[in-house]
């Protein structure tokens, strides 16, 4: 038997789309597999390890637990729109992961660089204690930890300096 | 005088950094093609069953499902496999494939599972190595005949006893615990491990005419492709295997059956065919780390000096593996052979099969297993003879012109792609091997030992029921000097693109690679392109394993450069009218060394050459030969940890406060990468020890923590703050290594362990020789539990 056919509209990295959703659909799905927006990535696909963590209106959220349905008229920010839109050029904390060799493998890189944002946006100043708690919830088996808390204060520190919006 | 580099040791960002970053990095479950169908496979419920009977024409006749596979429609092939088939009529473990099904969606794959009828007939079956040893055990493998692995008719094991037993011995051990003062034992053990790897497997195949394209999530390509090749019935020629981005193997991603299966599903429904392993069928369908039992004896004199070494080990080798018997084998010829030179030494091991998942290579290959019990037991005789334990392993660890243990070959490796080098001695080592008493001496420094250090049995610090303690270890892991290629081709404008079948999987391959190249061609770091890991273009190579992606890949390369750096010397020589050997690279110029005015850019030798291309084959055996003894020889990475821990009694919480790291590298090409590579072995063991448990249930053989909320990997809030965690870098040059580097990756796995083991002996006055240091473990110890 068919599952039911929902449409609905998502605002992704400021651009709207009209999708046919299924109800049981999760937004992680919707957004690698419809969209095409690969650059969010599932390792546990339980809500255990943090990689699929996207911000829908500014709060870091697991796409994996949440269904698609659920984010109609929410704003959410992928990896693929943290860079500006209009340059290209790299958010500060995306340069910081690249100066400061944030990521080994890559897979957990995507959902540590929005959970550092959604920290960032709520405390532009953070402690080292601050940080490992805001990415506590984001497993990176690779170990780089300390590269990554490395790379979340610098950023912090390039986007005081600078004029970056939230 | 040290050599002077350009781009050689330089901290540069990683080559794939801003595709990552940007999340453009692709990796195999990104891909999507055309027609594209899903797979699933079904797994066994019981750990030792035959298939009586299986029904798959329901499932076949669900809309949607375009094709199934089960043992009897399947070649009777072994991928890489020693003991199974590509499916087969008996499975023997839970999780064991017993179908594959493709459909046009996951939710049609996954009910098409649900209608396959499979009748089985249940077998006994045995999940512990020491149950499986006992008389009257049940075969975990019928065909096979025994439970202790002996080899196989395709890969026999020379060296085994006919019981199974693999022995080792020098001097005499009996005579070497009569000259003893005392005498220390104990029976240690490891746990198993899960490699948990962030994506879990995944494989897409498809067919155009007979060709076969695969996109295949593996650190092993040439092996892979050798496989599918085989199991295919195909010549290579026709397969082509791409693994651009493989994720974090940690020695996992090896061979299995599932990118052969899905092939064979793609050839069946004439359609590009795709599997993501879900994170449960990961953890119990793939592979995990084997676990270690032994009894360790060690005959020790007043002044210091070890008079015998006796280890025995067992080992529970699961289901089967893609290398059977041969970590145990590298416990034998490393950390148990290498770290404590003594001249009357035995080791005997023993690889038991058991009705639990398949073990495959896991960070370290034998030696965070043999180490985590070795050094609790040298703790222990330091202990005996009341002598600082950092200096107990600076008297005794192993120094240049010593004779380790280790015999020529311990296994016959040519099948590996070793250079199953014939005169290869592992009891032999170079002269690099002194950094072990520089990175004892340096990681005792940074950690403040001297002044931590209170003596037996006293703690660093008491505070009520918290009490702070410190230990140490030392490790040692194999460089690995595995049979690779490489090709550099030089572009028209001067650039080059360096191409090599080792991968890109987060340990840093790609840009050490290219900085090794630019730095021989005299080229800058942006103008090296990397191509990795796809058949159609990349030449063959044993691929990431053993830590060799730098003395194997990396070496490979760096001869190819220089190889088409001699081609482009002969062409500007004719230009500049001066001899080849006269000539010098740098900053994309070629110039005659003495008057660096008179040169041409490399653009232009590369435009007049028109293809000027580099080749190589690794390694160069004249390279790796012992000054003094003449022998072929291998190199060792060097690691020596301080941890320092703090422990409450009450509840038996361990925190880990401090770890300082001293590893040799022999030279740094890209110390904020080799750092990274620290870290990453420090956390795992961390996890190892202390939070990772795969617990497979005793009665029914079915892992029960098969997810990432139940398997608990370490968090960043369980690991020591920035300041805390600190890696050293010692530079012992490695003869063979290019530009005298090792690879390093896997030995800060070794000492880990042990290093908090003895810290919290330290501590609290307790030794915990059993596999995990977890809360329950500790109060456990402290009699609290």
């Amino acid at each position: 038997m068919a599952n039911e056919i929902y449409t609905i509209t998502l605002a992704v990295n400021s651009d709207d789309y009209q999708l046919e959703v299924e109800a049981q659909w999760t937004l992680a799905d919707v957004l690698r597999e419809k969209l095409g927006l690969t650059g969010t990535k599932t390792m546990c696909n339980e809500g255990g390890c943090g990689a699929c963590t996207v911000l829908i209106d500014q709060k870091p959220v697991l796409s994996c637990l949440t269904l698609a349905l659920e984010c109609e008229g929410k704003n959410i920010l992928t990896i693929e729109g943290m860079a500006d839109p209009a340059t290209g050029e790299l958010h500060p904390i995306q340069t910081a992961f690249v100066e400061h060799s944030g990521m080994q493998c890559g897979v957990c890189t995507p959902g540590m660089i929005l959970t550092a944002k959604a920290l960032l946006n709520d405390n532009p100043n953070p402690t080292e204690a601050e940080v490992r708690e805001a990415l506590a919830g984001n497993i990176c088996r690779c170990g780089n930890y300390k590269r990554i808390v490395e790379c979340v204060l610098a950023a912090a520190e390039m986007m005081r300096g600078g004029n970056w919006n939230a | 005088m040290p050599e002077e580099f350009s781009i050689l040791g330089k901290r540069l960002p990683r080559k794939e950094a801003i595709e990552k970053v940007k999340g453009e990095a692709q990796f195999v479950p990104d891909i999507q093609l055309p027609g594209m169908l899903y797979a699933r496979l079904l797994r066994s419920p019981h750990a030792h069953a035959r298939i009586v009977s299986i029904d798959t024409s329901k499932a076949e006749a669900l809309p949607g499902v375009k094709a199934v596979l089960t043992h009897r429609n399947v070649p009777k092939v072994h991928p890489r496999r020693k003991l199974e088939y590509l499916l087969d009529e008996t499975v023997h473990c839970a999780g064991e494939e017993v179908a594959a099904v493709a459909a046009v969606t996951k939710e049609i794959a996954e009910e098409a599972l649900n209608l396959i009828d499979v009748e089985y007939e249940i077998l006994p079956a045995v999940f512990d190595a020491e149950e499986a040893m006992k008389p009257g055990a049940p075969l975990a493998h019928i065909d096979y005949g025994s439970n202790i692995y002996h080899g196989t008719d395709l890969q026999p094991v020379p060296r085994c006893r006919p019981d199974g037993w693999l022995p080792v011995e020098i001097g005499d051990v009996e005579k070497g615990f009569t000259d003893a003062d005392y005498i220390v034992e104990g029976t240690y053990e490891t746990p198993m491990q899960y490699h948990c790897s962030p994506m879990p497997r995944s494989v897409i195949c498809q067919w155009t005419g007979d060709k076969l394209t695969c996109w295949v999530d593996t650190q092993v390509v040439t092996r892979v492709w050798q496989d599918m090749a085989q199991c295919l019935s195909m010549p290579q020629s026709d397969v082509r295997l791409i693994a651009t981005y493989p994720v974090g193997g940690y020695g996992g991603k090896e061979p299995e059956r599932t990118a052969p299966l899905i092939a064979l599903l793609a050839r069946k429904a004439d359609r590009p065919v795709k599997i993501v392993f879900s994170r449960e069928e990961d953890a119990i369908g793939t592979h995990r780390r084997l676990s270690y039992k032994c009894y360790e004896k060690i005959g020790v004199k007043k002044d210091g000096a070890i008079t015998a070494i006796y280890q025995k080990m067992i080992t529970n080798f699961g289901r089967d593996s893609t290398w059977p018997m041969f970590i145990l084998a590298c416990s034998a010829v490393g950390t148990c052979s290498m770290l404590y030179p003594c001249p009357n030494s035995k080791w005997e091991g023993c690889t038991v099969i058991t009705n639990t998942p398949s073990h495959a290579a896991f960070n370290g290959f034998g030696d965070p297993e043999a180490g985590f019990c070795l050094e609790r037991i040298i703790d222990e005789a330091a202990e005996r003879i009341d002598m600082d334990p950092v200096e107990f392993r600076l008297k005794n660890c192993m120094r240049y012109g010593t004779r380790g243990l280790g015999l020529r070959q311990i296994l016959g490796l040519a099948d590996t792609g070793d250079s199953g080098s014939k005169e290869l001695d592992w009891g032999i080592v170079g002269r690099d091997i002194d950094s072990l008493q520089e990175c004892i001496k340096k990681a005792a420094e940074k950690s403040q030992w001297q002044q931590k250090w209170k003596g037996w049995k006293t703690p660093v610090a008491v505070n009520g029921p918290r009490r702070r303690g410190i230990g140490i270890a030392i490790g040692i892991h194999h460089s690995a000097y595995h049979l690779s290629s490489a090709v550099v081709r030089m572009n028209q404008d001067g650039t080059a693109n360096v191409m090599s079948s080792f991968v890109e999987m987060g340990q840093g391959f790609g840009t050490a690679v290219a900085q090794v190249v630019a730095e021989v061609l005299g080229l800058r770091y942006e103008d090296v392109g990397v191509l990795l890991a796809d058949t159609a273009a990349t030449p063959p190579g044993m691929g990431n394993v053993g830590s060799g992606g730098t003395s194997s890949g990396i070496a490979a390369a760096k001869y190819a450069a220089e190889d088409a750096k001699q081609k482009l010397f002969s062409i500007a020589a004719e230009r500049l009218k001066v001899k080849p050997d006269e000539l010098e690279a740098k900053n994309r110029r070629i110039y005659v060394k003495q008057r660096p005015a008179i040169g041409i850019p490399i653009a232009e030798a590369c435009l007049a050459g028109y293809q000027v291309t580099g080749t190589a084959v690794n390694p160069q055996p004249e390279s790796i030969i012992d000054e003094k003894t003449g022998k072929v020889i291998h190199s060792y990475a060097i690691a020596a940890t301080i941890a320092e821990v703090e422990v409450d009694t009450e509840t038996g919480m361990m925190d880990v406060v401090r770890i300082t790291t001293a590893h040799d590298c022999g030279k740094a090409i890209n110390p904020t990468i080799i750092e990274n590579q620290i870290d990453l072995s420090v956390t795992m063991a961390n996890g190892w020890v202390r939070s990772e448990n795969y617990i497979i249930d005793q009665s029914t053989g079915v892992v029960i923590n098969p997810n990432m909320l139940d398997y608990k990997i370490m968090t960043i809030l369980d690991m020591p703050k920035s300041d805390d965690l600190q890696e050293i870098l010692v530079e012992s040059p490695c003869a063979w290594g290019p530009f005298g580097a090792k690879g390093m990756s896997e030995t800060a796995m070794t000492t880990q362990a042990p290093a908090l083991a003895n810290a919290l002996y330290n501590a609290t006055g307790v030794r915990i020789r059993g596999d995990h240091l977890t809360p329950e473990r500790i109060l456990e110890a402290l009699g609290k539990s």
